[in-house]
């Protein structure tokens, strides 16, 4: 498991030569997401494009604590609805039909939002921060389903099915006719929370949680508070959902209970498994892939009986998401790994008896980017 | 020995190799896919992006003559919301072919094959060809609902919007109708109140009663037929229990009655502790627990109490499903039910509309929430409502002469003026908040040979949805304590009509 | 400090602890009859908890595979008994079917119960062959097969069953209620359920204590390695014990199909309440489950009745009361009350 950690360590830290193909790819993705709302119509860079960029944000948050933290929360959408709702309830709702509608200036409300949604997330952590692996799944699912009927039933704070017309910040006119703001929102709060994970990785809060998900028993024979950190890292990914749910209020201009139910919940799961659990860019990778399914499959979907029918969205999302944990556990990003590899299986390696070697190497490089969560328990590391 | 640390070394150097190899090509694996992914969205948003930029630009000018709209052809583009998943699901089809089957049988239209959603070609609306170019395939949730009438209307270019059906839906549509003023929205089936009462978008027209209107009468013929003075009303806690619950209690407080509530949450399975909370002898019960509730409650109710006592048990549509009833083994036979439309009906109106189903859909189809002919879901709210917004639209626009200049101005005019006389199940006209004024029912629950059924004993003319100055634009929308229980006189008092079909 | 640190949760608990028995002493004098009925309600749900969640924790204990289809296969069950009813005996309700028979024999309601409970415990052994027989060890990756098997369920059974609730027809030769002095209470939630769930509880107890299945069970959840070398075919005893986990879920969905309905929902709300009542049990524990569903359901009886304290009615908030159960539980014991780390 160490070596697993070092390797992965070295790997990052080796001053490689940076493919010129890397550096282009990068650009060119850039380019298109910078000159988006030119090259999209309105439609679709407010339907697609804006919707994968704040369920991106949601689903990193699921990867970067499955990744870096070895604890896979079904939470996440739970704590986004607490911040959405909490933030709906305060700011001005222009229809004043639901919600407490205290009308405060939506920036204050996003810091409530979210601030709400962080203490919520500490109590969480703190409940399950002492459960690890499969039953950690279990605890965070049962809270989020429990936060989906509070705010089903206590409908003071949930509106009359639902707080509709919520208001924002003033600059971003009214998302409906003009979706560039709201756009470019997204796109600067994904760019943000992504160099965020991936600065806190580096620190040492971010390797003791590292070193807390390979062993940490380990990790509290040398002093650490293993309890306290799982939370506060918990927390740190709360904050992040708390973000996506605010982008989610502004984007719906409304918040309901049934938008944190749990068709949401298993939603935000297999946008991360989509994409691919390994890496945090998997994750708005998947919520493209999942609103590019969506806006198909309301169309283009065969009608074979009551099997299959354009209104059968979940039942073809669910097949894809079995198939991927069935055949490609790394989601996307390891069915492109895979091509990269033969990629380079074909452009390198002329020396000769070299094949037994490479697959040795194969299992290695495979060790070194599976995500060694799932339970603490060593021999759970041979997951491949 | 040394050979052995060779291929060591050996192994090591090829293994570095390897992995600084494709880890670079690693590096490009995830723009690339990222790249892959919004190139598919490049292509699918600028296929149609001819369609969506003349919708956005007809759509965003209002005041001047975008002669562009109609320019390229004559073509009425007209969309469908329905639901496809979720909760009404199954009545997809039925939503469907009910417009569709007016355009069959009134407009020249054919129908491509035994299922609605098959689509329609032909037919034509004063001068226009009609073209169906989408179909909204919602979830009875707003967001979805959102999604699929912009998917409508900026990515097909629909000029007119049929529906959506669930009452969430209809808040939501009826809200981006309003950034939408040059198009026109009619309403499904949805049935919240706010959608007409308090949005008040001047686009959209709801040819339908909402939930409250659907109890019109009720609470009257309770008080004065029935003799209840205090009423028990058991609701779901949420909008459309609500707002059905609110429909009786404005009719019974308006008489006369008080009222004690109850609201289980939605989605409650087990009813006993709600049941603990009935006062043992009361005047009479009023169900406004929706449909996945009715049947648990009822049975049990029947269970814990034994069956209700004559005429003291009422309910809004769904206590009528004669299921329901035969799942509670006719215990409440003799119980009251509101509803907008009637199974019995003998009126040549009605009778003109089933043949109308008939002719457009005659073959069984599997596409139904039960295998059968659409006509046998003839006075299902689903299939006459959007019936009648089709009836609206064709109506409307023969009556202008086919005009849709100037931001359909002309049309919008007229369909506020809109009424249909003959439609199926009593008149309709509309109130200035374009929301129809109905004639509701009050069936009684009978039993022949031994089988459950419901025999309708009351017309109420004119249910509008003010209920007499009860809902206003500025009164709080139903809820757990609303509307508040006052007598006041409403314009149905005491005018319900008998009538009898057997 | 750190004793107080560490005893003050168990303090605080035990005080909440004590209020919540004073309180509903103190509800119980004032209405005796309410109170009998709110324990009864209890109780009986507790009882189809327990049944859904004891195949939950018996296939988790064995075989570390958390089974998020519980719930599908609990409301699946549900289906297939009412639409065996409906065919084969005509008395089932069916949504727009005016007419058919409205008594149901004895038989009608047996034999769908049967049917129902083998079907499931059938299609519970196909999931565990094809998807969960050559993953295992890999928890999360499991996990998250039985999700997607659990949305693909739910989605194909509103598409062919429809979105409105339907119900199961107990026997019309059965008394609807039983009667005590002046006290009613429904028949079938109290004797069939209550009873099935006691009976249950007892058979699970013998197969698990006096049989060589049984003693192979309790070995494999103590030791799984140790048991295949010791020659035990472990496939063989994986297979039934799933078979026997899914065979509960699809006998406990004919009995909640029964005494409340089937509809869309349920296998959520199912698969929650199966998953606190083994959270606060323990994991792979079925006399835990049994503690578990009896908290559960007197708590969520309770709540949604007694929570009026003077003028202000808190029972919107009920589910605060669960929520507080489970951190209660996990407060003093993070594994439950009968849990083992694994």
């Amino acid at each position: 498991m160490s070596s697993v950690a070092s390797v992965t360590a070295g790997e990052r830290s080796r001053p490689g030569r940076m493919s010129i193909a890397g550096w282009v790819g990068l650009a060119a993705l850039a380019i298109v997401l910078l000159l988006a709302p030119l090259i999209f119509t309105h439609y679709w860079l407010s339907q697609i494009l804006t919707e994968a960029l704040w369920l991106g944000i949601a689903a990193s948050s699921l990867t970067f604590l499955h990744r870096y933290g070895g604890m896979t929360s079904l939470g996440q959408v739970a704590i986004y609805g607490v911040a959405g709702f909490a933030m709906a309830n305060v700011v001005h709702t222009v229809n004043s039909e639901g919600g407490l509608n205290l009308g405060w200036t939506p920036w204050l409300g996003v810091i409530f939002g979210i601030a709400v949604a962080l203490l919520v997330a500490f109590l969480f952590g703190a409940i399950a921060s002492r459960s690890y692996g499969i039953y950690f799944l279990m605890i965070t699912l049962a809270l989020a389903l429990l936060v989906y009927f509070f705010f089903g039933q206590v409908t003071q704070l949930s509106g009359f099915g639902g707080i509709r017309s919520v208001s924002h910040p003033g600059f971003m006119k009214d998302p409906i006719t003009d979706p560039t703001p709201l756009y470019y929102i997204c796109l600067g709060c994904s760019v943000g929370v992504y160099l965020l994970m991936r600065y806190v990785v580096r620190t040492p809060f971010g390797i003791a949680l590292q070193g807390i998900r390979d062993d940490p028993p380990r990790m509290r024979s040398l002093g650490y508070n293993v309890p306290l950190h799982r939370t506060l890292a918990f927390t740190l990914g709360a904050f992040v959902a708390a973000i996506a749910g605010i982008l989610s209020v502004w984007f719906n201009t409304q918040i309901s209970p049934g938008s944190i139910d749990i068709n949401q919940t298993i939603a935000v799961l297999i946008i991360a498994v989509i994409g691919g659990l390994s890496r945090l860019e998997g994750a708005w990778i998947g919520a493209l892939a999942f609103a590019l399914i969506d806006y198909y499959s309301r169309q283009d979907t065969p009608t074979l009986g009551l099997w299959l029918n354009p209104g059968r969205f979940n039942t073809i999302i669910g097949l894809v998401f079995l198939l991927i944990v069935l055949l490609s556990p790394d989601g996307l990003i390891g069915i492109g790994h895979r091509l990269g590899r033969g990629l380079a299986k074909v452009r390198g390696e002329h020396a000769t008896g070299v094949g037994a070697a490479r697959s040795g190497a194969d299992t290695v490089t495979e060790q070194a980017e599976v995500p060694a969560g799932g339970s603490s328990s060593g021999s759970e590391v041979q997951e491949a | 020995m040394f050979l052995k640390r060779n291929v060591a070394q050996e192994v090591t150097r090829v293994k570095r190799k390897v992995r600084k190899q494709w880890r670079l090509d690693r590096m490009a694996v995830v723009p690339a896919i990222a790249l892959c992914g919004l190139w598919i969205a490049a292509c699918g948003g600028s296929s149609s992006s001819k369609s969506s930029a003349a919708a956005a630009s007809s759509s965003s000018s209002s005041s001047t003559a975008p002669a562009s709209s109609t320019a390229s052809s004559n073509t009425l583009k007209i969309g469908i919301m329905s639901d496809c998943a979720g909760a009404f699901g199954a009545f997809y089809n039925a939503d469907i072919g009910g417009a569709q089957a007016y355009f069959i049988a009134h407009n020249g239209a054919k129908a491509n094959g035994p299922a609605p959603s098959d689509g329609i070609s032909g037919g034509t609306i004063a001068g226009h060809p009609i073209k169906i170019v989408g179909y909204g395939c919602a979830n009875d949730t707003a967001a979805t609902a959102l999604k699929e009438v912009r998917r409508l209307v900026e990515q097909d270019g629909a000029q007119v919007v049929i529906g959506p059906l669930s009452g969430d839906e209809g808040i939501a549509v009826a809200n981006y109708s309003k950034t939408q003023p040059g198009l026109t929205f009619i309403n499904g089936t949805s049935g919240a109140q706010d959608t007409t009462l308090k949005v008040q978008s001047p686009n959209f027209f709801r040819f339908n009663g909402d939930g409250a209107q659907w109890n019109g009468g009720v609470g009257d013929v309770a008080y004065r037929q029935l003799g209840w003075r205090h009423a028990v009303v058991i609701m779901d806690d949420y909008a459309f229990g609500w707002t059905s619950a609110a429909g009786f209690i404005a009719d019974f407080c308006a008489a006369g009655g008080t009222v004690t509530r109850l609201y289980p949450p939605l989605g409650t399975t087990d009813y006993s502790s709600y049941i603990a909370q009935i006062p043992q002898k009361f005047d009479g019960l009023f169900s406004a627990v929706g449909g996945t509730g009715t049947l648990a409650f009822l049975k049990q109710y029947v269970q814990a109490r034994g069956p209700f006592k004559s005429n003291t048990l009422a309910g809004n549509i769904f206590l009528g499903d004669p299921a329901i009833l035969a799942a509670v083994h006719n215990s409440d036979v003799g119980a009251l039910v509101g509803q907008p439309t009637t199974e019995d009906t003998t009126s040549a109106n009605a009778a003109a509309y089933i043949s109308a189903l008939k002719q457009a859909y005659p073959a069984s189809t599997n596409s139904l929430p039960k295998p059968g002919t659409l006509a046998s879901l003839a006075n299902s709210v689903f299939t006459v409502n959007y019936y009648d917004a089709a009836w609206a639209l064709d109506k409307a626009l023969t009556a202008v002469h086919g005009d849709l200049s100037g931001g359909q101005a002309a049309l919008h005019k007229a369909l506020a003026t809109t009424s249909l006389p003959d439609a199926p199940y009593g008149a309709i006209t509309l109130d200035k908040n374009r929301q129809a004024i109905v004639t509701n029912y009050i069936a009684k629950v009978t039993t022949v040979n031994g089988k459950p059924g419901v025999h309708t004993i009351y017309a109420v003319p004119n249910v509008s949805q003010a209920f007499g100055g009860t809902f206003t634009a500025s009164t709080p929308s139903p809820g757990r304590g609303q509307p508040v229980c006052q007598k006041r006189s409403l314009p149905w008092q005491g005018k319900e009509q008998s009538v009898s079909f057997h | 400090m750190r004793v107080v640190a560490r005893q003050g949760p168990r303090v605080l608990l035990g005080a909440l602890g004590l209020a919540v028995i004073v309180w509903l002493f103190i509800k119980a004098t004032q209405g005796g009859q309410t109170f009998l009925t709110e324990t009864l309600n209890g109780l009986t749900l507790a009882a189809l908890y327990f049944v859904v969640a004891a195949g939950f924790t018996l296939i988790f204990g064995l075989m570390r595979v958390v089974n998020m289809a519980q719930g599908s296969l609990f409301l699946f069950g549900g289906y297939v008994a009412f639409v065996a009813q409906q065919h084969w005996f005509a008395g089932g309700t069916s949504q727009f079917q005016l007419g058919g028979s409205t008594t149901t024999s004895v038989a009608g309601w047996v034999v769908p119960l049967m049917f129902a409970t083998v079907v499931i415990g059938l299609v519970g052994l196909g999931i565990q062959q094809l998807f969960l027989r050559w993953n295992q060890g890999q928890d999360l990756r499991q996990a998250l097969i039985t999700i997607a098997i659990s949305v693909i369920f739910a989605d194909q059974m509103v598409a062919h069953y429809g979105g409105v609730v339907q119900s199961i027809q107990a026997p019309t030769s059965w008394p609807n209620t039983v009667t005590i002095g002046s006290f009613h209470y429904p028949f079938f939630r109290l004797v069939v359920v209550g009873g099935s769930a006691v009976v249950i509880g007892f058979l699970l107890y013998l197969l698990i204590k006096r049989t060589r299945f049984g003693m192979i069970i309790r070995a494999g959840v103590d030791d799984r390695p140790m048991l295949s070398a010791l020659g035990i075919n472990v496939q063989l005893v994986f297979a039934g014990a799933f078979f026997l986990g899914a065979m509960l879920a699809g006998l406990a969905g004919v009995l909640g199909g029964t005494m409340i309905s089937v509809g869309p929902g349920l296998d959520t709300q199912f698969l929650l309440n199966a998953l606190i009542v083994v959270i606060i049990g323990g994991m792979g524990s079925i006399p835990g489950a049994a503690i578990g569903a009896v908290l559960l359901g007197l708590v969520q009886s309770y709540s949604s009745i007694y929570l009026h304290f003077g003028s202000t009615d808190l029972s919107p908030y009920g589910v605060l009361a669960q929520f507080i159960l489970v951190i209660a539980v996990l407060a003093i014991r993070p594994l439950g009350l009968f849990g083992r780390p694994a």
